[in-house]
């Protein structure tokens, strides 16, 4: 059994080396990264079919590091196949709708080797029951996610989201790797299982869980670290599908129920934890409804569904543990991954990603539209699919934890939980109706809003101000290498295996709930919480539903069009983000100046000294014998009477 | 008194003399040839590194000892005094190489054979009939030799003073020899300051001979200063060997303890005056300053002599009284230390501002002195063994760096100028590594290795002997003298490639070189060794310490 855990590690890692080496061959890239996805998704399901409970699976051998320990074993269990299964299914479908996706592109090799690291990465993560490995795998995944944000690297743009995702999950990493260390000095171990057992230093504890939490709050896009993910959508379409979906973002969440038993006993971190998913949960989805963009729409919904796993886990209680919180983390895989490569499709189709473009074109395309439907229907909450489940025991976790003792950290969460249930409901019922609505409804009514969104009226000084500001127009499209590649070669029509992927993940959507029964926990849907929620969908889906005059406007038009526009550009948080920058680059002069100034003042003092003491001592040397009889006769009296003086 | 004398021992000194003859009778036979006088200097001087390399493997204090002065006769035939000196020895022998001693003749060999090669004579193969320089340089410099092997081996004040002489004079000459103004002027100085040394050299002996009554300088000859008080000068009442025997066994009387105070100021006052008198050779600061006018006066293959041979029959010297004074159990030395200090700071801060290469090298000489001298503020095996490695290391790294100026100034009239050398690395890369080699080796930094190991080893006594402020001193100038070998360095390796208007000076630089050829190849297969052996110890510095024990 042991050995399906390690290969499961392994050969994604021998996937991305094979597929580095023979990138120039296309269809041999495609092999290898396809059917060696296939063959972890097979490996993965025979773990979920029949995991060996086991936290000791060897892997490269202990490390020798003196007093701390560092075993770097692996670990099999329920959670870890679980999640590892999800993983695989939608590295697996996202390989094969690449294949078909960036058919154009030349680089095709490049971004199939990447994708099977950055399933290496997530996979480690899931399967490590050390500190240090699951550090590993959180860091294959941040430069992973440079290289597949940066894949378009001739555009600037692409190159600048990728800065900006690598830099800001960075400086969040700080906190990872400080937690992670302070974890391992009180357990004086990196184990997974020693670290949760031991007791003591409560110093190092907080230290440790605040530390992780800010880790967490980098990769996952919680407030203040959120604006890199939308950024992220200038990726191609497969690896937005691939961060959002099932790995990087989601990796935050399972690190936490990893380390759940620790929260548990820690109060403060868990409130912090809740107040910054609460606030990420709420905000995210206000952005969502603003977005002009399906992708920036959809990345905006992810911040906000990350945030509800994080607030399950904030506010369960101790006895139904992290299940609800990887419920949803598996839920959300699965109609995130479905939402983001249907999005793909209609973009080929369409040849944009903005809203205003993709107006009813989803009428009338068949599968893409059930799967649409589905992966949007999921993403609200509607009966029977798995978000529903999922997102429900999520907030009956929260309730049990408010009236079990959370407190006021735990009804935060259950009041931001059933807000988000509105706004989610209130944005997805917007965007079905947009993307639906044929265009021959809406259009005596298209342009009536003196800032609607549908092209390029929106004057460009009002939104790009400076030059390394956000580059998002309201009007623009989000994925604008996939604008060019319609526009080069035209709408291909989909392969049968990729559209097969995507009806895969349909179907998990749909029926995916039955994985979840292998969780003990992760499904206990409360009925009053159950039908308060569907109520909620409902009135907000009709809410939405009649105030766009049944899809013919769009209803985001509504907002005033000042908070609109600064909406869409995400309230300047890049700016923010600039201005940090600035910040510490001004500090960094600063103390380039003091050391410079102050500091070096010192040695080059002694410079100075000693060209003066030189200058001097050629004055005195002016090479006639008398002077150097004179200091020879000098020197030995001085030497003489030092000699004899300071004999023994 | 029987004296044994065992030739096979002598050899390091009778080759370097037997060359000196040879060198007479051909000039004799064949006077006008030019290059046969450094032909048979060359060969005598690899034929001394040859002889001296049996003595490298003694280990753990054995010694190759000749004319050796056996018990017994020395009890009957020299005075009660020097007698009674004798009967606590089974022998004392006057010639003694021990492993140290055979590792600093070599070094000055293998120094020598360079030189030589540096200043192999130009291009004509006869010499106008009235020039004598070529046989007297030559036979000066294997005077210099025998002089620099025989004192690092002698043990009595008599062999000790003279060869030191021998080692000196004959530079004297040799600065002065090729005749410039600034020659003579450099001779002149050096010789008033050898003067003056000499006379404290011969004070410094006798007052050893007033303190110990013993004309050997050895351990034990020292050791009676402080305990038979009957031998010295001082003792007015000389005793018989039995009364010597009690004192020894501690029941002295009052009389007998008054005198060792004054017999040991003496013994120190002659310890320093030798230190002075040999400080002069090593160029310590106050007793430098003939150092810059000499070296920029003298032809650069002299200079290099003067700063390699030299210095090593200097140190030499100096290790053999300093071995002897360290039975004593003397802990340190202050005035060794102020000294170095002194020098250290002095020269370093002087070189910082030379512009003319050789100068530089002068001032770095002084600096590196102090360097040299360091490690003796401990009198130990230690500090000994230290002062030797670090003055190897010094010696190789200075060889190669006048090489360089040697070969340079062959090829470039202005090859003093430090701007001569801008650029060196694109027009000659491997002159250029070699000067990098050395100049980093003298500064201490990698890749010159053995710079940074010897800089280490002289540091190591000072620390353990608690000489916190030399120390640091000593870390200050380690700082300034990377400014010092860097400044030269700066412009070897940054200075962008000749421009055009540069070429002018290689083409004259060539046809000079085509005029000279094998004056040339011989200079750069001097070059070639000292740099190899640079090489070599830098890449395995392991084998300079093990030769040193």
């Amino acid at each position: 059994m042991s050995w399906i855990v390690r290969m499961i590690v392994v050969l994604p890692a021998l996937a991305a080396l094979a597929g580095l080496l023979a990138r120039r061959q296309r269809l041999l890239a495609a092999g290898i990264a396809i059917g060696m996805s296939a063959y972890v998704a097979v490996l993965a399901f025979i773990q979920w079919v029949a995991p060996a409970r086991t936290a000791d699976i060897e892997s490269i051998g202990r490390l020798s590091t003196g007093a701390l320990q560092v075993p770097l074993h692996l670990l099999s269990d329920r959670l870890s196949g679980l999640v590892a299964l999800a993983v695989a299914v939608v590295v697996l479908a996202i390989q094969v709708f690449t294949a078909w996706y960036l058919r154009d592109d030349p680089r095709y090799g490049q971004f199939a080797a990447t994708v099977s690291l950055f399933a290496t990465g997530m996979l480690l993560l899931v399967q490590a029951s050390d500190l240090v490995l699951i550090l590993v795998g959180w860091e294959i995944m941040g430069w992973c996610s440079w290289l597949l944000i940066g894949h378009d690297s001739q555009r600037p743009e692409a190159r600048r989201a990728a800065y900006k995702a690598f830099i800001v999950t960075r400086v969040a990493d700080i906190g990872m790797v400080v937690g992670l260390v302070a974890l391992a000095v009180r357990a004086g171990s990196t184990d997974l299982i020693t670290v949760l057992t031991a007791s003591g230093h409560d110093t190092a504890l907080t230290v440790g869980l605040v530390g992780v939490i800010i880790g967490v709050a980098g990769k996952s896009g919680l407030i203040p670290f959120h604006d890199w993910l939308p950024d992220a959508m200038e990726g191609p379409t497969p690896a937005s599908a691939l961060i959002h979906a099932a790995t990087m973002v989601a990796a935050g969440s399972y690190v936490i129920a990893r380390l759940f038993s620790l929260y548990a006993s820690h109060d403060g971190a868990r409130t912090l934890l809740a107040v910054l998913a609460s606030a990420t949960m709420v905000y995210a989805a206000l952005l969502a409804f603003a977005q002009t963009d399906l992708k920036r729409m959809l990345a905006y919904s992810t911040l906000s569904q990350i945030a509800i796993m994080l607030a399950a886990l904030a506010a369960a209680p101790p006895d139904i543990g992290f299940a609800p919180a990887i419920g949803h983390l598996v839920a959300h895989a699965f109609f995130k991954a479905l939402l983001f490569l249907g999005a793909g499709w209609l973009s080929v189709l369409a040849g944009a990603t903005a809203l205003a473009a993709l107006r009813g074109r989803l009428h009338g395309t068949g599968a893409l539209r059930w799967s649409i439907g589905l992966g949007l229907a999921a993403l609200a909450g509607v009966p029977p699919l798995i978000g529903f489940f999922t997102k429900d025991s999520v907030i009956e976790t929260s309730i049990e934890g408010a009236t079990g003792g959370g407190g006021a950290r735990a009804w935060l969460v259950v009041v931001a939980l059933f807000v988000t249930v509105v706004l989610t409901a209130t944005y997805c019922a917007r965007a079905w109706l947009l993307l639906d609505t044929p265009l021959a409804a809406a259009e005596p009514q298209s342009g009536g809003s003196p800032n609607a969104a549908t092209g390029s009226d929106v004057p460009e000084a009002v939104v790009v101000a400076e030059e390394d500001l956000a580059v998002v127009t309201a009007a623009d499209s989000a994925d604008d290498a996939e604008v060019e590649r319609v526009h080069a070669h035209g709408h291909a029509p989909i392969t049968l295996s990729a559209a097969l992927a995507v009806a895969t993940l349909a179907a998990l959507t749909v029926f995916g709930t039955l994985l979840l029964f292998s969780l003990t926990g992760a499904l206990k849907p409360g009925i009053v919480s159950a039908l308060l929620s569907l109520l909620l969908v409902v009135g907000a889906a009709y809410a939405v539903w009649t105030l766009s005059d049944r899809g013919r406007h769009d209803v985001a038009d509504r907002v005033p069009s000042h908070v609109r526009d600064r909406a869409v550009r995400g309230f300047g948080a890049d700016t923010a983000y600039v201005g940090v920058g600035r910040a510490v680059t001004a500090v960094a002069r600063l103390v380039v100046a003091l050391d410079r100034d102050v500091v070096d003042a010192y040695p080059r003092a002694t410079v100075v000294a000693a060209r003066g003491l030189g200058r001097v001592g050629e004055r005195s040397h002016r090479g006639v014998p008398s002077l150097s009889l004179l200091a020879l006769l000098a020197g030995v009296v001085v030497i003489a009477v030092l000699g004899v003086t300071a004999w023994r | 008194m029987s004296v044994s004398v065992d030739v096979a021992v002598l050899w390091p000194a009778l080759v370097p003399i037997a060359g000196l003859v040879l060198v007479l009778v051909a000039d004799l036979v064949v006077p006008r040839l030019r290059r046969v006088p450094y032909a048979i200097a060359g060969v005598a001087s690899i034929a001394t590194v040859v002889a001296t390399i049996p003595g490298l493997g003694l280990g753990g204090g054995s010694a190759r000892s000749t004319f050796c002065i056996s018990a017994a006769a020395g009890a009957s035939g020299a005075s009660g005094a020097a007698g009674a000196v004798a009967a606590d020895l089974p022998q004392t022998c006057l010639w003694q190489a021990d492993a140290l001693t055979s590792t600093l003749q070599l070094a000055a060999a293998l120094a020598a054979a360079v030189c030589i090669a540096l200043a192999w004579p130009g291009a004509s193969r006869r010499r106008p009939a009235d020039a004598t320089s070529e046989p007297v340089e030559a036979v000066l410099l294997l005077a210099a030799l025998t002089g620099t092997v025989v004192v690092a081996a002698s043990r009595d004040v008599g062999t000790w003073l003279v060869a030191l002489e021998l080692a000196t004079l004959p530079v004297i000459a040799l600065v002065a020899l090729s005749g410039r103004r600034s020659a003579v002027a450099g001779a002149t100085q050096l010789l008033v300051t050898s003067l003056v040394s000499f006379a404290l050299l011969v004070l410094g002996v006798a007052l050893w001979f007033a303190a110990t009554g013993s004309p050997f300088l050895t351990p034990d000859a020292a050791l009676s200063s402080g305990r038979a008080q009957g031998v010295g000068w001082f003792s007015y009442a000389p005793l018989g060997p039995g009364e010597t025997a009690t004192t020894m066994s501690g029941a002295a009387g009052a009389t007998v303890v008054a005198w060792p105070s004054v017999s040991a100021g003496v013994l120190s006052l002659g310890v320093v005056l030798l230190l002075a008198g040999v400080g002069f050779k090593l160029s310590l600061v106050p007793f430098h300053a003939w150092t810059p006018t000499a070296y920029s006066g003298a032809s650069t293959p002299i200079a290099a002599f003067l700063a390699t041979v030299s210095k090593v029959a200097a140190l030499a010297a100096l290790l053999v009284v300093l071995r002897a004074v360290a039975a004593l159990g003397t802990p340190a030395l202050i005035t060794i230390g102020v000294l170095a200090a002194l020098s250290m700071t002095l020269g370093n801060l002087m070189a910082l501002r030379q512009d003319d290469v050789v100068r530089l090298l002068a001032w770095s000489t002084v600096a590196q002195a102090g360097w040299v001298v360091m490690p003796l503020v401990s009198v130990s095996a230690l500090g000994i063994g230290a002062s030797a490695t670090y003055l190897l290391a010094y010696v190789i790294g200075t060889l190669v760096a006048f090489a360089v100026v040697a070969v340079t100034l062959r090829e470039r009239p202005d090859g003093r100028d430090l701007t001569a050398y801008d650029g060196l690395w694109h027009r000659k890369p491997w002159r250029a590594g070699a000067l990098v080699l050395a100049l980093t080796s003298l500064a201490g930094l990698p890749p010159g290795i053995i710079g940074l190991v010897g800089k280490v080893v002289a540091l190591r006594p000072v620390i353990a002997e608690g000489w916190v402020w030399l120390a640091v001193v000593a870390a200050v100038n380690a700082v300034i003298g990377v400014a010092v070998y860097l400044r030269w360095l700066r412009g070897v390796i940054t200075a962008p490639e000749p421009t055009s208007a540069d070429e002018a000076l290689p083409v004259t630089a060539t046809t000079a070189a085509t005029l000279a050829t094998e004056q040339r190849r011989v200079a750069l297969a001097g070059l070639v060794v000292a740099a190899a052996v640079l090489v070599v110890v830098s890449v395995q510095p392991d084998l300079l310490l093990r030769l040193l024990g």
